[in-house]
């Protein structure tokens, strides 16, 4: 599998080539374009992976589709473009065994060998993350695409890092996150606009991204009429 | 402090180093992340009756932020807008600058943020009664949503009140309608700012406005 992401940061699409065999699992409704010796499944787990109708419930629970679409080349070099539907980046993470937790609607495509599962990160950070209850858990061998409103940065966490509610795209399970105030006085945390922030302890990788859905659906949404 | 505009234009984002002892004081809600050694302190956005008056009338946030680096080491803080699109740094020498609402992100402890009197037109034209004043010494970021471009003026210069995100104070700002009474509402205009004078003003090439009232026409 060869992936090639082209538009970046503003339109990110990414392009994959397949070899005969190979299967892409991408989340429904990403397909841009693909070429024609592509067979298309739609099922509620991966090619040949495991779990089915429960896994997928699950997974409209963190805020993905309940159906998950595979692309199998069924000859030499197809290809597969796909992109989210929010503008932003798309981040190829490379999976060696290890997981990485992603935050509900990052999820955008992967190889078969990867396993998605939807995780639970405790009642507290699930209410007050401000990501939603549930999370997308990816673990295995491969390729992992992950989508972003915004640019996506990487930190590499080693004494502690402070992420804003809003702006979590995914991190490897070795970290530890927990929600905590922004500042040490709660009622300054919450009046100073930063309310209550994910504080991420342990060493891996965190991805954030650079603009907050909410932050931005806010500055839009007081100008948007009701629905009549 | 060493500070870096990354992702422009698109997701302009500030990533600020502060080397111990440095602070930075920025919008509330603008942090997206920062290093464990960052401390953060509240308070009111030019002091009490300022605020709420700020609040009340011209758009802005009660609160503003300010992070400072707690430890003996270097801190990290990350600073964006609620809009995508790009940041400027202005560096101000004692100067002043003019900002409508939303347009600023962060600033450096020497800059006073401060509010000034805008007016009951520009209340009328959607813009607030009160305006945003940046003065002093240091540097200043501020952003729009989409491209942000300036120019020179001398003279007269007519700016779609959307459009426009900050202007120097030797500027006079006067809120009018684009052209007569039936091409300002059926032309798609509606009010402007006629701005006079000699100085710079600084635009943004997309509204939040303009993106609104799109969504709205597309929604059913």
């Amino acid at each position: 599998m060869q992936i090639e992401l082209v538009g970046k940061p503003a339109g990110t699409a990414a392009r994959v080539t397949l070899a005969q065999g190979e299967t892409l699992t991408a989340e429904v409704g990403a397909m841009i374009a693909m070429s024609s010796q592509l067979q298309v499944t739609t099922a509620s787990k991966t090619k040949g992976g495991k779990g089915g109708v429960l896994k997928g419930i699950k997974r409209m629970f963190s805020g993905e589709s309940f159906f998950l679409n595979s692309f199998t080349a069924t000859a030499q070099g197809q290809e597969v473009i796909v992109a989210p539907s929010l503008i932003g980046d798309i981040v190829h993470h490379q999976l060696t065994g290890g997981t990485l937790v992603v935050q509900g609607s990052s999820w955008l495509a992967s190889g078969v060998d990867i396993d998605i599962d939807t995780t639970f990160q405790g009642l507290v950070a699930g209410m007050f993350s401000g990501e939603g209850l549930f999370w997308v858990k990816c673990s295995g061998t491969g390729d992992l695409l992950l989508n972003s409103f915004g640019a996506i940065y990487t930190i590499d966490v080693k004494d502690g890092y402070t992420v804003d509610s809003g702006h979590i795209v995914a991190f490897e399970d070795t970290l530890e996150m927990k929600v905590g105030k922004a500042s040490k006085s709660l009622v300054g945390s919450i009046l100073g606009g930063e309310g209550l922030v994910c504080k991420f302890t342990g060493q891996g990788k965190l991805y954030c991204q650079t603009h907050n859905p909410p932050s931005f659906g806010q500055s839009l949404g007081q100008n948007l009429k009701p629905r009549s | 402090m060493n500070v870096e505009i990354k992702h422009r234009p698109a997701f302009a984002t500030v990533f600020v180093t502060l080397a111990p002892g440095e602070s930075i004081i920025a919008e509330s809600d603008a942090m997206a992340s920062m290093s464990s050694n960052v401390g953060m302190r509240t308070r009111f956005n030019g002091g009490f009756f300022p605020a709420i008056l700020k609040k009340l009338f011209g758009n802005e946030s009660l609160f503003i932020n300010e992070f400072f680096c707690e430890s003996g080491e270097s801190a990290q803080v990350v600073l964006t807008q609620p809009t995508p699109g790009d940041i400027e740094q202005i560096d101000l020498a004692g100067e002043s600058l003019f900002f409508q609402p939303g347009a600023y992100v962060a600033s450096t402890p020497g800059v006073k943020v401060s509010m000034a009197w805008a007016g009951l037109a520009s209340w009328f034209g959607g813009e607030g009664l009160f305006r945003l004043r940046v003065h002093g010494k240091g540097s200043v970021w501020f952003g729009g949503y989409g491209g942000v471009y300036q120019r020179p003026i001398k003279g007269e210069y007519i700016v779609d009140t959307g459009h426009l995100i900050a202007y120097d104070p030797s500027l006079t700002l006067s809120i009018g309608l684009s052209g007569g009474l039936f091409s300002s509402f059926f032309g798609g205009e509606g009010f402007i700012s006629r701005v006079k004078g000699e100085g710079k003003v600084y635009m943004q090439s997309r509204s939040m406005d303009g993106l609104a009232s799109w969504t709205n026409g597309h929604l059913y």
